[in-house]
């Protein structure tokens, strides 16, 4: 019995011993150490994963630049929330307003701009609310209208995450006019809002048959499951902006700052851009993202900030 | 019913495959849960230990206290967790979020009251006359609490799997500190068998979540037999 | 070798034990005898210092025990319950757990389990899974484990309540080897009377949370201090009645009926008369006369009710007395309900007893 009992405690002990050397090695590893790899802590918003754009460029990055990609996908409200806490080294989203307060409260610096895309809104192919090719705040329109009026066939399914999809989402209703807060959420059983990622945002619309704001990349990578299908996929309010930026080290000062720069570089440098721009032709027949490189008027931001690389 | 059986043979091609993430993903699962019980563990039986042969007032309401805790939601749990060791929290200079050792603490506070108050249970069933033979032979304190032990030791085993079944099956408090990170070494990753499910069937891998699925499930079955066989020996 | 100083234990309101007087000597067997719930296992506990006493003393070679509560004093009794319980593993390492506690070398321990084994006669089963066995082995195993330690002391606390006949007359039959070739202190309580008979050198009768009385089997059974040991005992007739002086003669006036006894007893005292079943005589009414001195009774048989290869005749005197008789008897008597019958006994064969 007692040799059991010692038995017992030594596998106890050899499991605990292995376990702070796991521990150990991922808590050293935020040490400026040069032979061990660097972390670099990204959250994302959860279009750039859920393509598995990430995935194909973190294994380059890691190769190159020795270091490790830890990746935690959210929407961009959540993400911000992680960059403001000082959870991760860099934040990867696509609002641009909250990107802009975030970086006057001080908590962002160093905003590039490393691709774009547009968003679509999809829905099933029969378009119920009957809005193929309107411009974007003609359709929301539209489709408010079948829904308050109580056209059961007419379906909106919002991320309802505080997402930047979401975001997008409510500036396109209020550019069609209403007030999203009393006049859209909650007027109705045709709003409907999913509160979770993109993915599984349109898993639902598809399910209801219903429409939904979706980033194209999210869609291309998904179209396979789906049954929906572009509605509106022109306008410039549709415009996806993607940007990369560093949490302020002067906030949390142990913040990995070097290899933060070091990606958002990395996103901006000729050789990713043409990976971002060719990323899914081969399995698509169309890229999901375009470069912003060379398009930085088209998407109205500054040449500095699609090309300047961090000093 | 077709996406369900197709979903099933490329469950069981993963599984027979060995396909590496699905087995990195199983193993992490284990080695995080594991840890987890076998910290609680520590904890929860020398504590029910001491509520339970402990004279002290307020020991009912604690063994009350304990048992509400029993329900303890995880993502709360999470979110408790979350909150004390993100950066700007107490503990955030530990730099643990995202970290499967966060995950450890995550489900070690999580499984503690289950484990504690079925130790008191477990210790609770020893018969009282076990108990005064022990005593009776001449027992020290020590060589008393061991031998009680030893004799509650099925259901202390119980205990134990209970509470590494509900670590290995908890998934809230997994994606709020664990953030299900797929890096590329092993032991940065906090994707676990549950909030893999989560994310594959939010992106529509029905078949990965299956194979996820069966193996948790396959897990939970096998500590459930290692138990029953060791109480049937 | 135990002294009992006005031992007291109370749980909440109930008071258990009220001021328990007594010793136990050093190599006797003593039972502690009394009905179900008069404090025996309580009593029994307080020495194997599993509970601590509300007052009084317990001494042990003159030690209070409960004032230091040493392991030392623990270890020097072993203690056999009422309720067969082993540990959840085999028999050999059941037996062997006091040796464990006292750090027994491998080898000694092996040794004195086998011999254990041997003295309970279960010699081959130490490899068997204890809870497997029967609840005599088990009982037997109990037993072994308390032996095995040496006590000076052995409790044992209604050891075959539940167990079959075979069993109890093994356990019995150990009791007293042990007694007798070990020289150990036994202190047994039981609920049986007649196992406290076999076995006991002396009976403490525990009622009402005291001794009622301390004596022999003998005393215990022919001489009961009080009217309820006398219940307890088995003596069947017990008579009320106040004592008047008769012709020089001590006698009893129980309800008007007279009867003598032998022991001297100031005339105006309470007492109850005990008298056995068995020394009593039952005779047709026109038999010959009692010799003198003895009494002679005349009454009417009450009732016969058979009870296994006799009966119990039940005659009213005035008051009731019972007999049992053979058959045969009643038949040669030609006794049935209503006969008129003499009840003789001598005045010897009455104890009297005061009451309160």
């Amino acid at each position: 019995m007692i040799f059991m009992v010692r038995r017992t405690l030594f596998a106890v002990a050899a499991v605990m011993v292995a376990f702070l050397l796991i521990c150990g090695c991922t808590g050293t590893t935020t040490d400026q150490t040069p032979v061990e790899k660097q972390q670099l802590r990204i959250a994302t918003t959860t279009s750039l994963d859920d393509t598995k754009l990430l995935a194909h460029l973190t294994p380059i990055f890691e190769e190159k630049y020795n270091a490790e990609v830890l990746i935690v996908s959210a929407g961009t409200g959540k993400a911000l929330e992680y960059g403001q806490r000082g959870d991760v080294d860099v934040m990867m989203v696509h609002d641009r307003a909250r990107e802009d307060t975030f970086i006057a409260d001080g908590y962002g610096i160093n905003r590039r701009v490393f691709a774009y895309n547009y968003f679509v809104l999809v829905g099933p192919e029969s378009d119920p609310a009957g809005v193929a090719n309107m411009a974007p705040e003609a359709a929301f329109t539209a489709i408010r209208e079948k829904g308050t009026a109580g056209d059961a066939n007419v379906i909106f399914v919002s991320r309802g995450d505080a997402s930047g999809t979401h975001s997008k989402e409510q500036s396109l209703w209020k550019a069609a006019g209403f007030n999203y807060t009393t006049e859209v959420k909650g007027s109705g059983d045709w709003y409907q809002e999913a509160g979770t990622g993109m993915g599984a945002t349109l898993e639902m619309a598809n399910e209801k048959e219903a429409y939904t704001l979706s980033d194209i990349g999210t869609f291309l990578a998904y179209k396979g499951d789906l049954d929906l299908v572009p509605i509106v996929d022109e306008g410039d309010s549709l415009l996806n902006v993607y940007c990369a930026m560093q949490i302020n080290p002067a906030k949390y000062p142990d913040i990995n700052s070097t290899v933060a720069k070091d990606w958002i570089n990395f996103l901006i440098s000729d050789e990713i851009q043409q990976e971002i721009a060719s990323f899914g032709v081969d399995k698509y027949g169309q890229p999901l993202f375009y470069a912003a490189q060379d398009d930085w008027e088209k998407i109205g931001v500054t040449e500095a900030e699609v090309k300047d690389p961090i000093a | 019913m077709y996406e369900i059986i197709e979903g099933f043979l490329e469950a069981a091609r993963l599984i027979v495959t060995l396909d590496p993430d699905v087995i990195a993903i199983s193993v992490r699962s284990i080695i995080i849960s594991l840890t987890a019980t076998v910290l609680a563990s520590l904890v929860a039986v020398p504590l029910g230990a001491a509520i339970y042969f402990g004279t002290f007032p307020g020991r009912k309401s604690l063994i009350n206290l304990i048992q509400t805790l029993y329900s303890l939601p995880t993502v709360v749990v999470g979110l408790l967790i979350f909150l004390l060791i993100s950066r700007v929290g107490p503990f955030g200079f530990m730099r643990l979020l995202f970290t499967p050792t966060a995950m450890v603490i995550a489900q070690t506070i999580l499984v503690l009251p289950i484990m504690t108050g079925l130790t008191i249970s477990a210790l609770s069933g020893v018969d009282p006359v076990i108990r005064d033979t022990l005593r009776s032979l001449g027992a020290t304190r020590l060589q008393f609490l061991a031998n009680i032990m030893r004799e509650a030791k099925f259901a202390l085993l119980a205990t134990v799997a209970i509470g590494f079944g509900r670590a290995i099956s908890e998934v809230g408090a997994a994606i709020l500190v664990g953030g299900n990170i797929m890096a590329s070494s092993f032991a940065s990753s906090t994707r676990v068998l549950t909030t893999a499910i989560s994310l594959e069937t939010s992106m529509g891998n029905i078949s990965e979540s299956i194979a996820l699925g069966i193996i948790l499930l396959a897990i939970a079955l096998a500590v459930n037999l290692v138990i029953t066989t060791i109480q049937h020996r | 070798m135990i002294e009992l100083e006005g031992v007291r234990k109370q749980f909440d309101e109930k008071i258990v034990l009220d001021g328990v007087v007594g010793r136990i000597e050093r190599g006797e067997i003593f039972a502690v005898i009394g009905p179900s719930g008069s404090g025996k296992s309580t009593l029994l506990r307080l020495i194997d210092l599993l509970d601590t006493p509300t007052g009084g003393a317990i001494r042990v070679n003159g030690a209070d025990i409960h004032a230091g509560k040493s392991l030392a004093i623990q270890r020097m009794m072993g203690m056999v319950f009422q309720k067969p319980a082993v540990f959840n593993t085999t028999v050999a390492e059941n037996i062997a757990v006091g040796l464990r506690f006292r750090g027994a070398r491998e080898a000694a321990i092996r040794e004195k389990v086998e011999e254990a084994l041997e003295m309970v006669d279960l010699s081959g089963y130490g490899d068997r899974r204890a809870r497997t066995l029967s609840g005599g082995e088990m009982q037997r195993v109990a037993l072994a484990r308390a032996m095995v330690i040496e006590p000076e002391i052995l409790l044992m606390d209604e050891p075959t309540a539940n167990l079959d006949p075979v069993s109890v007359a093994t356990i019995e039959d150990l009791v007293v080897r042990i007694n007798r070739d070990l020289g150990t202190t036994v202190l047994i309580s039981t609920h049986d009377m007649y196992q406290g008979q076999r076995l006991a050198h002396r009976l403490g009768v525990l009622m009402n949370g005291v001794f009622a009385q301390v004596g022999t089997p003998r005393e215990v059974f022919t001489l009961p201090a009080s009217r309820e040991v006398a219940r307890f005992v088995g003596i069947e007739n017990i008579v009320d009645g106040v004592v008047v002086g008769e012709n020089g003669a001590t006698a009893v006036d129980a309800g008007g009926v007279r009867v003598r006894v032998a022991a001297p007893l100031a005339p105006g005292e309470r007492v109850s008369l005990c008298i056995r079943s068995e020394d009593l005589r039952i005779a047709p009414a026109d038999a010959a006369k009692a010799p003198p001195g003895k009494n002679a009774l005349p009454g009417t048989v009450a009732s016969i009710v058979p009870r296994g290869p006799f009966s119990r005749v039940t005659v009213d005197c005035g008051f009731a007395l019972s007999s049992v008789i053979s058959w045969k008897r009643v038949d040669d008597l030609d006794l049935r309900e209503g006969s008129s019958v003499t009840v003789s006994f001598a005045p010897e064969s009455v104890h009297a007893v005061r009451r309160e």
